[in-house]
Order: C-alpha cells, then structure tokens, then sequence
C-alpha cells in the first residue's frame, strides 16, 4: 500500500516538475506607435469620431510582401496611440474622412501613394498631412439660450480643390452628448438636430455662417459636450466634425 | 499425426479463402455509379442540393443565417417595414462564415456534378442530360448572385478544386470583379434557359424559373452600376466592389429581355378576383399564398410536417393566438409601411390623417379608420379590429379618461419622443390586465388583447400585426415551433412584372427608345395594382418617377425578404436610416366618447435606426482571408 502511494506521489511530482518548461519564449509586443492626422490647410489634426473614424492602416513587410492590414483606431482628436506593436517594417497610411492616401485608377493601377513606410522600433511616431472633405470651423463661442437649448454657429467649407472628391453635401448636425466622446455613433437624440439634404441642397450652406440650436431643453446642473458633424457623398461617407465644446448648464 | 493434418487443413482453408482481392470500394459508401445511374440517384442528389440553396426563406433571419429555426429578431424588422421586440436597430448580417462557406460547398457540389454525371451519359436520352446540366448551372448561378449580393465581387470556382493540390496556391482563387460575376450569372442562367424543359417537379427549377432569377440578378447588376458610389479595385485592376456606370442600359436590358421570356407562361393569381369587389379582392390576396396549383409560384421551397419544418406561425400570430411556445407577434408592421397603401384618409404630406382641426377623428369601432383600405393592405397586415381566424384581434393602447368636451386634443406635441402622459390614460403594463370602470356602466381592459402593453413587448407594439404568410386555419394547438408547413414562395410573377417594370422604367430615363418602355413599365404596374385593388395610374405620363416603381414593389412584396436587397441595391438604405425612428399607431378609446381615436408618433422604445454606409458591401468572413491571401477585403472593415 505504502508502495502504491510512494509511486504515485513520485509521478506526480515528476510531472508537475517537468511540466514547468516555458514554452512562450517570444516577448510581447512594446513598441509604441503615436503621431496625428494632420489639416494639410490648417495645421489642425482633424477630428474624427470614436470608433469608426479615421484608423491607422499598417501593413508590416517585414516578412511578407502581401500581409493582412492591421488597423489602429484614431482617438476622436485624429491622434492616435498604439504601445502593443512588435518592431518591423510598416508600411503606414490613414484612412477616415479626407481625400484617401492611396488611389488606385480603374486599372488597379496606384496613382496616388502618400503612405509612409517606417521601421518601428521604441516610441515611433508618424504624422499625416491630408485634405479633409470639409473643414468646419466654429464661430464664436456656444450660447446658452434662456429658454434651456444652446445655440452655435459654424462655418463649412471644402477641405479639398480636387473635384473628385467634393461630392454634394449630405448631412448636417448639432450633436449634444452627456460625455466627451460624441459624434454620429454617440449623441443625445433627445437634443441633437440633425439636417439631411437630397441632391444639390446642402452645398448652399458651405461658406456661411451656420447658425444651430439644439432641440428640447436640456436640464441644468450638468455638462454638455457639443459638437458639429457634416458629410458628403463620397464613398464611404465619413463625418468631418468640430472639436468638442463643453457647455455648463446651470 | 492428426494434428498436422488439422494445421494442413487449416492452411488451405485460410489460403483458399484469402485469395479475395482486398481492395475493393467499400460497399456502406455511395458511389458516383450509384448515384449517377438512376433518375433516383438524381433526384436525390438534386433534392440535396436544392435544400442548400440560399435563399432567405421562413428559415432566414440576418441575426442568425440561413436554414435556421430560430427566427426572431427578424428581416423585416431590419428593413423598417417592422418593428419587434428582439430588433433593436439597424444590422448587416451577423452570420460569420455561414453565407460565404455554405455558398462554396454548394458550389463545390454543382460542380462535381457537372464534371461527373456526363460520364454516366449513355444512361439518358441527351435531353435529360441537357436539362440535369441546366438546372445544375441553374443552382450555381442562384448560388453566386447569393454572393455578389452580399459582398460584390467573389472568386469564381468554375470546376472541382483537388485537394490535396501539387501547388497550393492554385487553391487560393482571388476576387473577380463584380461587373464579371453578374455576367457569370448570367451566363450560367442562359444556359440553364436554353437547355432545360417547360416544367419540373415542384420545388425545382424549370427554364422559366432561370429566366426570372436572370431577370432578377440582372436587375441588381444595374442598379449597382448606376447607383453605387463605393470603389474597390485589386493590383491587377479588378473592380471587385462596383460595376461602370456605363453598363447599367446593358443590364437593365437584360433584366427587361428575361422578364419578358415569362409572358403568357406565368400570370398573376386571381382565381377568386372580382372586379369592384375588395371582399374578393383581399380573400384572392390571401389565398395567393396558399394555392399549391397558384399560376403566379415559379419557384417554391415546400415544407412538410414533420420532417422538413419552420416556425414561422409560432413568432408572427397576433398575441391573443399565441401557441404553447409562449411567441408571438415578432413582426408588427410600422405605420411607416402602411401608409404606403391606398383608401387611408391621408394629410397633405402623406400622412395618415387622424385629427381635424387639432382634435383626434373619431371612430365607433378602431376598423372604421381602414373602411377604405386597400385589399391587399388587409391582407398583408392584420389591421387593429380586423378578423383573423375567426377572432376580432383587439389592438388598443390605452383607455382615455380626460373630458371630451370640444373635442380631444394632441395627447404629446407633434413629432414629440416622450412617454405618453400617465394623467387621463389608463393603461396595462401587460396581459394580466385590471379591467377600468366605464362611466355609465360596464367594463373594459385597458389594453386589447393583442397589445399595446406598456411594459411587455409580446403585442402588437406599432398597432398591427402581420398577415401575409401566417396560415389562416391553423389551429391554436398547432401554433408551435418547428410545426408549420407552408410553402415559401421564393419567385412569384409579381416581381417577375415588377423587375420588368423597374427595368423598362431605367431604360426610359436611360433615353433608350427601340421600344415604348414608359408604357411598358406602365402596364406593368397597372396590373399589379388591378389586382391588389389599389387606385390605377391614370396614364403612362402619371408615372414620373422611379419612386412610384419602388413603392409599388415595397408594397408588394412586403414581409417576403426581398426589401433589404432593394433598399441596398437602391443604396438609399444609408439615407432613410439616418438615425431613423420608425412611426407606430396608437389606438385610444375615450371612455366619456365611448368612440375610438388614433395618435400617429414615433416607435416608443426610441429605437433609432441607422444604416453604415459600409454595409452596402459586407465584410468577409476574417477565417477566409486568413485562408487566402489573394483575398481582400471590402472598404472600411
């Protein structure tokens, strides 16, 4: 009996011994990758929307000359910030509401190529200067009205010359959220209004001076935080948006 | 002595008997001689397939793929046609591999069966072989339009890929263009149509089913290449998402000659229309349904209890039918939907009309309201009061308390999101319900018995409930999943005369005029609506606009899976789920009136649809890119 025991305990610690070998020798990915997308016009980063705005494409060809893309997403600032990356060879470019960095011709032929290829090692950081598809600019500061709604204004022009890329605008919106982190996949609807134009319609509103206010009445003794999107018809139909204002209701 | 004698003898035996050739085909496997040799075999073989053909059918809902019993959440409450409590926004398919990976295995099927059911030729007369192949490329090119619908160009397997292969990446097949996988289709259809007979078991294709789907697929073809605004193109310069807009007069064209091939063969099913008669009218539109000789059914998917069944009865009865399951009413029409029909009263815009002056209409019972109504309007929805299975369904959100002296006026401002007021109304949070007092004797329920509960989504939340598909004889006992047998029409004449409607009204505005295709489009319209009994176009010149040809589609084949695809083909989907909410409508009895009144608002859940441009071409499946490097992905996944 006593022999069955030893046995069995000696089996037990020869495998829980042997079992210990690290087999994950490979360290984990540290290197950081940073920078901005950048307002070729303005020297402004261009604002974008949490989630499914602007996203950093990475193709590493390091080890193939055809990988799958890696995508980082932009914070709605248009900076991003990625610090679990392997070091490599990248071939980086952004994509998200302003004339595409690559275009390819209907032969698949690349005519325009404007992504960066970049080694990245440590803290890497890569900036992108590129053509928004509107640039919308406040005017003034946002107005809390007596009678509970706040009033902006805005102006919206093209952030492009090149006129394949100024389609019709389609969409115009005052977004009021309870957090930062507001845009077309985050607002309020109680508050927000939002404007669609059919055809022609919208370009009339490009170059004025927009004046919005929110729908409702917004209760008070809190923050709001606000913001103007707009798009065209171009294809995937990015929003362009303001940055965030904060409003205090008292 | 004996002994060796025993093993000699054992010897022998075991020698003699060993003499078998091993290696013969294992006799429990079906072989393609089997298969191939007997109509039997063939018909099994096609049963099969067929059975895997995806079509989004009573088995279909985009939250969990095709051929799956489990249909709530379902498709027309993604199009906005519906609302349901389990749908709460707009969606792509959330499937995963399923469409993609199923369509390949089906296509692998075809192909093998168009690679080796030639050698068994001598069998059959050269006709039958002609018509096999034809209906074989016939599920190919159903098969391929499942996927160029859903993710534009696909790579096309046109024979039986060997596994394993000498040189791997002979498996990895990259994108066609989508412009080359509709002309494959085609291609496909065109034999199909030359090569098989006038007729074919139910449930199968015939020459005409090829020629409908053609005009179908076709129709797709052209409505990306004149609407579509999303570019993809591969290093070898392959347009996989996106066809020249230059092609659209060519596929309509051919959308418009392949509707025409099934004139006089097919004709809408009017076996107990009347003219001027709406009771008819409506009874005709319900049988439709329902008649297995129906000379409107080109392709059908049977069922048949117990052993090939779906549960669509069980979801969509009304509340106060509901079966043993404990479902119901998944589908309640928005009022977004019915006010596309005829005979409603309607305010200048379109809109139902349910007050004059700033004071709601009012109504002795809640079916005055739809007096008027379209038939087919009656028989695609149930209508709150109208009679299903021999029952008045009871739709009724509320009871109003408050003095009705000088009238009833907006019970929430116009375009108002808010909950309705809780002074006045008397309302039940669900079926269990307190009965109210009437002033002047009597009681009632706060609530009908199909809804609106104000807690309890399993009623009529929008103020109707579904019609179209649900069996009017069903008996309550039988109303159970996986218990319901009706035949899903996949193709029905109407839309065959709707994509030639469509077709010929985009080769008018197109400019084309080899023949007089406004009038064309015209006639074709005229007869759909003669027989829903809807109010007739005028004339030829009354038709000005492809949104009359749209409507008239959405009406017809409302609730039938199809609206999604048109909504994206159309690529309006982004703009009419922008941030949407769906209209619903309400009926109120005031209780000093003893009458009924309607409030027209918003969905009261606040459930807001919207619609990512990205979905116009879906994402595919990440398991097969990471297969396949020659695959690439559609913009914005």
């Amino acid at each position: 009996m006593r022999k069955i025991i030893y046995t069995l305990a000696i089996c037990a610690v020869t495998l829980v011994g042997s079992s210990c070998s690290k087999l994950d020798d490979y360290a984990a990915p540290s290197e950081t990758l940073n920078g901005s997308v950048v307002d070729a016009g303005t020297g402004k980063t261009v604002q974008t929307e949490q989630g499914s705005g602007t996203r950093i494409k990475l193709l590493e060809i390091s080890w193939s000359n055809n990988p799958t893309p890696f995508y980082i997403a932009s914070m709605q600032d248009g900076t991003f910030n990625y610090t679990k990356l392997f070091a490599g060879k990248n071939v980086i470019s952004a994509e998200g509401p302003f004339v595409p960095m690559v275009q390819t011709d209907n032969t698949g032929k690349t005519i325009v190529d404007k992504s960066q290829t970049v080694d990245i090692k440590g803290t890497t950081t890569v900036n992108f200067s590129v053509e928004p598809f509107l640039r919308i600019e406040w005017v003034g500061e946002p107005v809390l009205n007596a009678d509970g709604t706040i009033t902006v204004q805005v102006k919206i022009n093209r952030g492009t010359n090149d006129p394949n890329f100024q389609q019709d605008v389609s969409d115009i919106n005052l977004y009021v959220n309870s957090n930062k982190f507001v845009g077309n996949n985050n607002f309020d609807d109680r508050y927000s209004p939002l404007t669609s134009y059919g055809g022609t319609d919208g370009n009339a509103k490009l170059g004025q001076t927009l004046t919005l206010t929110t729908k409702g009445v917004l209760p008070g003794q809190r923050q709001y935080f606000i913001r103007v999107g707009a798009r065209t018809n171009y294809g995937l139909k990015y929003y362009n948006y303001t940055d965030v204002k904060t409003v205090t209701a008292p | 002595m004996k002994k060796y004698t025993l093993i000699i003898a054992c010897f022998f035996i075991c020698w003699t008997t060993a003499c078998k050739k091993l290696d013969v085909p294992p006799i429990n496997i079906i072989q393609d001689k089997d298969v191939f040799t007997s109509t039997g075999g063939i018909q099994a073989y096609m049963a099969r397939i067929y059975s895997q053909l995806p079509i989004e059918d009573f088995r279909y809902s985009p939250q969990r793929g095709l051929n799956f019993f489990w249909i709530i959440s379902p498709f027309p409450a993604v199009t906005g046609e519906a609302l349901s409590r389990d749908q709460t926004g707009a969606m792509q398919e959330n499937v995963d591999e399923s469409p993609w990976s199923d369509s390949y295995k089906l296509i692998r099927d075809v192909n093998y069966f168009l690679e080796n059911m030639p050698k068994y030729a001598a069998t059959y007369t050269p006709e039958q072989v002609n018509a096999w192949l034809g209906e074989a490329r016939f599920i190919r090119a159903a098969t391929y339009f499942a996927l160029v619908k859903r993710y534009g160009g696909v790579p096309i397997i046109d024979k039986v890929l060997q596994v394993p292969a000498a040189n791997v990446d002979d498996l990895n097949v990259a994108r066609s263009s989508e412009e080359a996988v509709y002309d494959y289709i085609a291609a496909d259809l065109d034999y199909a149509y030359t090569n098989m007979g006038e007729t074919n078991q139910v449930g199968r294709a015939n020459k005409y089913v090829a020629a409908g789907f053609k005009s179908r697929a076709m129709l797709y073809a052209g409505s990306i290449a004149k609407y579509n605004q999303v570019t993809l193109v591969d290093a070898t310069g392959n347009r996989v998402c996106g066809i020249p807009s230059a092609k659209a007069v060519t596929y309509f064209k051919a959308a418009y000659d392949a509707a025409v091939l099934l004139e006089n063969k097919y004709s809408l099913y009017k076996n107990g229309w009347k003219a001027g008669d709406k009771a008819a009218q409506y009874q005709n539109y319900v049988d439709m349904f329902f008649d297995k000789g129906s000379s409107e059914n080109i392709f059908v998917r049977q069922y048949h209890y117990p052993e090939s069944v779906h549960g669509y009865d069980a979801y969509n009865v009304p509340r106060q039918l509901m079966g043993a399951n404990g479902y119901s009413s998944e589908v309640n029409p928005t009022l977004n939907f019915v006010e596309m029909f005829d005979g409603l009263p309607k305010n200048a815009d379109g809109t139902i009309k349910t007050m004059t002056a700033g004071k709601y209409d009012l109504y002795t019972n809640t079916m005055d309201l739809f007096a008027d109504a379209e038939p087919r309007l009656r028989a695609t929805v149930i209508l709150p009061g109208d009679v299903f299975k021999g029952q008045s369904i009871e739709i009724r959100r509320g009871i109003y308390t408050g003095s009705s002296a000088g009238g009833i006026g907006p019970l929430l401002p116009a375009g108002s999101t808010a909950n309705y007021p809780t002074a006045n109304i008397v309302q039940s949070s669900n079926a269990t319900q307190t009965p109210y007092n009437l002033p002047g004797g009597g009681t009632l329920n706060p609530a009908g018995l199909s809804g609106v509960f104000s807690g309890d989504g399993t009623c009529a939340i929008s103020g109707f409930s579904v019609r179209k598909w649900l069996a009017p004889d069903k008996p309550t006992s039988e109303v159970l999943e996986n218990r319901s047998d009706q035949t899903w029409i996949e193709l029905r004449y109407a839309e065959v005369l709707l994509n030639r409607a469509e077709a010929a009204y985009e080769l008018n505005t197109a400019g084309q005029n080899d023949k007089n295709y406004l009038q064309d489009a015209f006639a074709d319209i005229n007869q759909i609506r003669e027989r829903a009994g809807a109010d007739m176009l005028a004339s030829a010149a009354n038709l000005n606009s492809i949104d009359i040809v749209r409507k008239e589609r959405r009406k017809e084949l409302g609730f039938e899976n199809k609206t999604w695809w048109d909504m994206r083909r159309w690529r309006i989907a982004d703009k009419e789920q922008n941030s949407t909410i769906y209209k619903i409508l309400m009926p109120f009895y005031s209780a000093n009136d003893k009458k009924y009144f309607f409030d027209s608002r918003t969905d009261e859940r606040n459930v807001r649809y919207t619609f990512d441009v990205r979905w116009y071409y879906e994402q595919i499946p990440n398991g097969e890119i990471q297969k396949s490097q020659k695959l690439i992905q559609n913009p914005g996944y």
